[in-house]
């Protein structure tokens, strides 16, 4: 009845190996930032994998621990055997949330457009009251964001609108579509026209398609259920136009959804070609000079840069692409710096209860930046440049900064 | 992607390639497919153990071993790899190993006894400095030391084995301590411990502790390997003097912090030196044409990707991380494709004791003398691939105690020859 | 001289015997039960834990399918820590399978089991992993799964609490008799070597499948035939229900949730002797391509070791094969038919049902013994034995919530991290004189049973063996060496995918890291001279190794 030579796939290591390819081999507690960094944190492979045999879905989560994850996911990138940790934990997370009610925190937190709508119609305002003490005592109070912890500032003007005011080049070779995120829309409009200017350069005309959020605040939120809501609204968007063009994200984390969270952690269906079709805007530009089209006529930027890689840019799987690019303008000096995680995973470091954490599993990176000195620090991650700030008191910018300067962007 | 050379794994034979080819000012990435499941073993480096893994005796001067082991077994990894290699390997370990900061000791032509965490001695090569005081051929008194409710260190086990199996001398005695801060009750691991012992007060404290049950004079004292996470060199050096005593860290099961410090340390000086990590990017299918490889595909994000490189390490740790899969009866290499071994009844591949001789740990890669991956009759699959590490064929360093050893000239030599191919 | 005088000698520590020493302490009966090896550590400890509902029986045996009804509801009422209420499904995949959906819906009517045909659909919503081979599904509320080791462990506490004694790794070599009457046994310390004999008024010969060999020792014959049954373990439950196929019993048509794995069983095949258990791959190989038909996943889950059991099918004298004999139970008054008093003999049964053959057994001896006084055990509940099943499947839950804000630190260590167990809940057994080994400890706490198989727990246990129980450091390190020789047994027959890659990274530690071989060596113990831990009974007759 059954094929002459079963073959489990266990064996085989696959990209979403289950929870069996475990082998204890503890990796993924060594490298993991929280745990290097308390000893209340059980670590991955006990939340994880371990966990996961004793989980039965019609009872309820057990989720005592599970939100010290910051779902920073160097576990899954340390893991040898690849096994989908972040999975289980995040899974579990939402099914007791959703079992246990969901507080005022995550649902704020989870909502970035809603947040980032309000907050750019009410920039000045908002940026005054994310300043205010009194006002953030009382939000530490209530909602549990720590008082410390600054605030993304809001623009009135969103990119979407700025987009939409911007003339279409001539004449182009090819297009892509642009996911620009939450973070650009709404916080920093500039690194989008920047994006937007290097790939016009390069004789590439940029879409700019109707989005939602691509819901990793949400997926840490302990809310899976929102993210795959909104995940399926971008699929519906952002499908049909990958059939036709490459889509780039200037943001690690949204496009790390796109490519690989839709289609393994929250399941949705016909998102696999449009991850398959989803680059790292680092990661295409590199491509474009591989193929010999990435305009190189650069002015030189004499620039000291440190660059420090967000762990989900590990996550990608594709290397340090910003690096490579950064080789290639003339006058910059660019030094990696490596010390791990930089401590925010997003929002976990924004929390009242975590954020003294953040910022000791930090705290090696801020040391190190100190030391070294430079003009800026370079990060793909909206969140890691907001904690290399705060942390280290020095200045940052996304690694496209110094093209589109290269370029003589402004 | 384009590169010159690329190097897949993320063991110590990957890391030795890495550095080697970096050393020669050659472009080269590293595609690691997570920290081997094996990394817990490399605390110390040991070349060559025991002269087979049937031998009591341990050996005592392990190139000159390797070198008989060469002369009698031409197509054991050793030989292939060649004894210069080994050489030539374990000379650029050592250098790098100081320039990235880490402090080590050895030579080929010595092994030390160390105890082991059951109280075993084990013939080891190359270790750390703060190892090297628990040489079991010195016959000073040894007080072995716990810390309550740290389940991965018992001295007292270690202790009791010693008292019978170490000949030289038999002065062993256990002590533990209560690690200041952590209840004997709560969850601490040896990670917990290393990043305390960080703190000049918790490292005064501890020795404090320690001192207050060691009498007698002229004892060293031995205890888990957590001194120290990162700033190893300088935790070990302060804690000795404060304790008054000479000290040695013995390794534990994972989380193993000796090892980690190791890995962390080097994969880190090789990035800073120049070197490309892919991380999450487990490689498999190579694509060869015409007598070479063009590419290898890993497993990023979202899709498969190519690394186009003019040569390429293989340097994996057998079935941990990938190199080879084991289906119910088939076992393939997921690089070339081919059924590397076929077994009617799985049960096959083991012996009947999990400590005889495994054949399924014999299986690997069949390999030319120069490493390349070799089909049924010798010939090279790729003449641009090489094979480094666990993964080739025909070699179990379990019994002989030989993994690091393996690693290090498989690994320089593949480097080598790579370079040359590319 | 005898060193100890008693009511009864219970010979066999395993459901039956531990169910029969609990009946006799309620009665008031003084009794010792005495066991070769560790409570539950033969055919009992080696079943896969399915508590039948009857479902199984009710078309071939309605008998046996009756007693299970009965039997499943008093333990549900008496022994509710040691049972998990997983319901089970029966479903049909093949043509067969449906001709014989009629017999099966009579059968259960007539046994009066609860059952209740659903659609196909709303069993796959229940239950995700059932495969697309499934045609016909019917929902048995009381199949659920009943931990051996807790039943055995519950009901021997129970008894000693009421007076009776234990006595593991104590065999029987021989009996003392006075005329026809059987007025003794003597012992010996199975490890020890030491050699005791009890004076008694009778013997209960509860050994199951080695009852043949027991009665033996007294020139008396009980022709009980040991049926091999081999069992594969995947690393976690695929489904959370039992799952039967709807069909003649046969081979590999069960997989029982049990606590965080699944348990594919079984295959029967009669065996010459009951510690000959070899595991064949065929029989590995079909429990898996069985399961798989019932169940998406099993061909491709880790299946992490594989184990024989051995079952007693008392013989009635029929000539059929394996299950065709009746599982029903004899109790054997050796008084009336073999002249020698004071000897009774239990055989047959299953786990399920051993609280009415303890019942009916002790019926008999009590009334020799003049002992009037009622069977009280369908009534009172077993709950002396504090570990629960519901506790063990509840393990993450119970580890401690970590506050990162207050700066406490509530969370536990582990011993075995894969099945979560506490130093604590290892602890007790260390101090307990009847646990011997490693294994012991494992069958009382679930440590070392995980995807790992002691890789990393063994090390942690050896290390309690010097500082909670005194062994002295060759001990522990042999005990360590033959707990992971135990386990490896059992993966060596499944290696193949995670598992062999897990064996890579356990060699890896327990030869590198520790350099455990060499320690072995040094001790003079060389595995290929090494002995089993525990000597049999008797050897294995020659003529029975075949």
């Amino acid at each position: 009845m059954m094929t002459e030579d079963f073959e489990p796939v266990t064996d085989t290591v696959e990209e979403q190996a289950p929870v069996e390819a475990c082998t204890k081999c503890t990796a993924c507690n060594t490298v993991c930032p929280v745990a290097r960094n308390t000893e209340i944190f059980r670590g991955p492979k006990l939340l994880g994998p371990e966990s996961e045999r004793f989980r039965i879905p019609q009872e309820p989560s057990v989720v005592a621990g599970l939100d010290l994850c910051s779902g920073c996911k160097l576990c899954e990138v340390t893991c040898p055997s690849q096994v989908s940790i972040q999975t289980y934990i995040r899974r579990a997370q939402n099914k007791g949330a959703r079992e246990r009610g969901r507080t005022l925190r995550d649902f704020l937190l989870g909502h970035t457009r809603l947040l980032g709508t309000f907050g750019s119609l009410t920039a000045p305002l908002a940026n005054l009251g994310n300043r205010n003490p009194l006002l953030r005592w009382f939000m530490e109070r209530f909602v549990g964001i720590h008082r410390k912890r600054p605030l993304p500032r809001y623009q009135f003007l969103t990119f979407e609108r700025w987009h939409r005011r911007h003339p279409r080049p001539v004449r182009a070779r090819r297009k892509v579509a642009y996911f620009y995120g939450c973070w650009v829309n709404y916080n920093e409009r500039r690194l989008g026209e920047m994006v937007v200017a290097i790939l016009e350069r390069n004789g590439i005309e940029v879409v700019v398609p109707r989005q939602q959020c691509c819901g990793i605040p949400a997926v840490v939120n302990s809310n899976t259920d929102l993210a795959r809501k909104y995940g399926v609204q971008n699929v519906r968007l952002l499908a049909p136009l990958a059939g036709e063009m490459d889509i780039v994200a200037s943001s690690t984390s949204c496009g790390l959804m796109l490519k690989h969270d839709y289609s393994h952690l929250l399941d949705i269906p016909g998102a696999e070609p449009l991850g398959a079709r989803t680059y790292d805007i680092c990661e295409y530009l590199w491509m474009l000079h591989e193929a010999k089209e990435l305009d190189l006529d650069f002015q030189p930027v004499p620039m000291r840069v440190l660059y420090h890689a967000p762990c989900h840019l590990k996550s990608h799987g594709i290397g340090y692409p910003a690096m490579r690019l950064l080789r290639l303008v003339p006058g910059v000096k660019v030094e990696e710096v490596d010390e791990g995680c930089c401590g925010i995973s997003g929002t976990f470091g924004v929390k009242v209860e975590k954020y003294d954490l953040s910022m000791k599993i930090g705290s090696r990176l801020f040391a190190a930046v100190k030391a070294a000195g430079s003009d800026a620090v370079l990060a793909d991650c909206e969140t890691c440049r907001m904690q290399v700030e705060h942390g280290a008191g020095a200045s940052s910018a996304h690694p496209v900064e110094i093209l589109a300067r290269a370029y003589g962007y402004r | 992607m384009k590169t010159d050379l690329a190097v897949v794994g993320g063991g110590l034979a990957a890391l030795t390639a890495a550095r080697a080819i970096q050393r020669s000012d050659r472009e080269v990435v590293l595609v690691w497919p997570g920290l081997s499941s094996l990394y817990f073993l490399y605390a110390t480096i040991d070349v060559l153990g025991y002269a087979d893994a049937g031998a009591a005796e341990p050996v005592d001067d392990p190139g000159a071993a390797v070198a008989g082991l060469i002369k009698d077994q031409p197509s054991h990894p050793y030989a292939r790899a060649g004894r210069p290699a080994l050489e030539g390997g374990t000379k650029m370990l050592l250098e790098w190993l100081r320039e990235a900061g880490l402090v080590w000791e050895g030579t080929l032509a010595r092994n030390v006894l160390l105890p082991t965490a059951t109280g075993t001695p084990k013939p080891s090569c190359l270790v750390p400095a703060s190892m090297a005081a628990g040489d079991l051929r010195r016959a000073d008194p040894i007080v072995l030391c716990g810390f309550h409710g740290y389940q991965d260190f018992a001295p007292e086990l270690a202790a009791a084995n010693l008292r019978r199996s170490w000949r030289t001398g038999n002065q062993v005695s256990a002590i533990r301590i209560a690690a200041p801060g952590f209840d004997a009750d709560r969850l601490f691991t040896s990670i917990d411990l290393a990043r305390s012992f960080e703190d000049r007060g918790f490292r005064a404290e501890v020795a404090n502790r320690m001192r207050r049950q060691i009498s007698g004079d002229g004892v060293r004292v031995g205890l888990p390997a957590v001194l120290g996470l990162t700033r190893a060199e300088e935790v070990y050096a302060d804690f000795e003097t404060a304790l008054g005593y000479p000290v040695f860290e013995i390794p534990t099961v994972p989380p193993s912090v000796a090892a980690l410090r190791l890995f962390d340390r080097l994969r880190k000086h090789l990035q800073e030196t120049g070197v490309e990590l892919f991380w999450n990017a487990p490689a498999h299918a190579a694509t060869v044409t015409e007598g070479r490889c063009t590419r290898i595909l890993l497993k990023s994000a979202g899709r498969e990707q190519p690394i186009e490189a003019r040569a390429y390490v293989l340097a994996l740790e057998d079935w941990v991380d990938g190199a080879l899969r084991a289906g119910v009866h088939l076992v393939r290499d997921p690089f070339f494709g081919r059924v590397i071994a076929e077994h009617a009844v799985p049960s096959q591949r083991t012996a009947e004791s999990i400590f005889g001789v495994q054949p399924y740990a014999q299986l690997g890669y069949p390999v030319t003398d120069r490493l390349q991956p070799a089909d049924e009759t010798g010939r090279p699959l790729a003449d641009n691939v090489f094979v480094a590490g666990g993964a080739i064929a025909g070699y179990d360093p379990s019994g002989t105690k030989s993994r690091g050893g393996m690693a290090i000239a498989t690994g320089y030599r593949a480097a080598m020859e790579a370079m040359a191919a590319a | 001289m005898p060193d100890l005088s008693t009511g009864v000698v219970v010979i066999g520590g395993g459901s039956t015997g531990a169910g029969v020493l609990r009946d006799l302490a309620m009665r008031g009966i003084d009794a010792v039960l005495v066991e070769k090896g560790d409570l539950a550590s033969g055919t009992t400890g080696r079943s896969h834990g399915l508590l039948h509902s009857g479902g199984r029986y009710c078309v071939n045996d309605l008998q046996a399918a009756i007693e299970c009804v009965e039997e499943g509801r008093i333990l549900r009422k008496i022994a509710r820590t040691t049972i998990e209420d997983t319901g089970g499904y029966f479903v049909s995949v093949t043509d067969e399978d449906r001709e014989w959906e009629p017999r099966f819906v009579e059968g259960c009517r007539q046994a009066g089991i609860t059952c209740e045909r659903i659609s196909v659909e709303e069993a796959r919503r229940r239950e995700p992993a059932l495969s697309r081979h499934v045609r016909t599904a019917f929902w048995l509320p009381e199949d659920g799964h009943l931990d051996p080791f807790f039943l055995v462990l519950a009901n021997t506490e129970s008894a000693r609490r009421r007076g009776a004694r234990v006595m593991t790794y104590t065999e029987v070599v021989g009996f003392s008799r006075a005329g026809d009457r059987v007025t003794g046994v003597r012992l010996r310390d199975v490890m020890s070597g030491a050699e005791t004999a009890i004076a008694c008024q009778a013997v209960i010969n509860a050994t199951g499948a080695w009852s043949g060999l027991v009665a033996r020792l007294l020139g008396v014959e009980v022709r009980v035939v040991p049926v091999k049954g081999v069992m594969v373990v995947l690393s976690h439950r695929l489904a959370h229900a039992a799952i039967n196929r709807c069909h003649k019993p046969g081979d590999g048509d069960i997989v029982v949730p049990a606590l965080s794995v699944a348990i594919l069983g079984t295959t029967s095949a009669k065996v010459p002797h009951p510690e000959v258990l070899p595991i064949e791959w065929d029989e590995v190989r079909r429990m898996i391509e069985e399961g798989a038909l019932m169940l998406d996943g099993v061909t491709t889950a880790r299946a992490m070791r594989a184990y024989a059991g051995v079952r007693p099918l008392y013989d009635l004298g029929a000539e059929a094969e394996g299950r065709e004999m009746s599982r029903n139970f004899a109790v054997i008054d050796h008084e009336v038919r073999d002249g020698v008093k004071g000897l009774t003999s239990i055989v047959g049964g299953k786990v399920t049902t051993y609280r009415l053959m303890a019942e009916r057994v002790v019926d008999l001896v009590a009334r020799r013994l003049g002992v009037g006084n009622p069977c009280t055990t369908a009534d009172v509940p077993i709950s002396d034995h504090d570990d629960s099943l519901d506790q063990l499947r509840h393990r993450p839950a119970q580890l401690g919530v970590p506050k990162p804000h207050s700066g406490e630190h509530p969370l536990e260590p582990l011993l075995c991290e894969c099945e979560m167990v506490r130093p604590r809940d290892a602890a007790p057994w260390f101090a307990d004189p009847a646990v011997r080994t490693l294994e012991d400890v494992r069958r009382r706490t679930r440590a070392g049973m995980g995807p790992c198989q002691a890789a990393i727990c063994s090390y942690r246990l050896a290390a309690r063996l010097v500082t909670d129980r005194g062994l002295d450091g060759s001990q522990a390190t042999r005990a360590m060496a033959d707990f992971l020789e135990t386990r490896w047994r059992g993966v060596r027959h499944v290696f193949w995918g995670s598992q062999l890659r897990q064996a890579q990274v356990g060699t890896g530690l327990q030869m590198e890291l520790f350099n455990l071989d060499r320690q072995l060596a040094i001790d003079g113990d060389r595995p290929e001279t090494r002995e089993p831990r525990l000597p049999s009974r008797r050897p294995v007759p020659a003529e029975a190794r075949g």
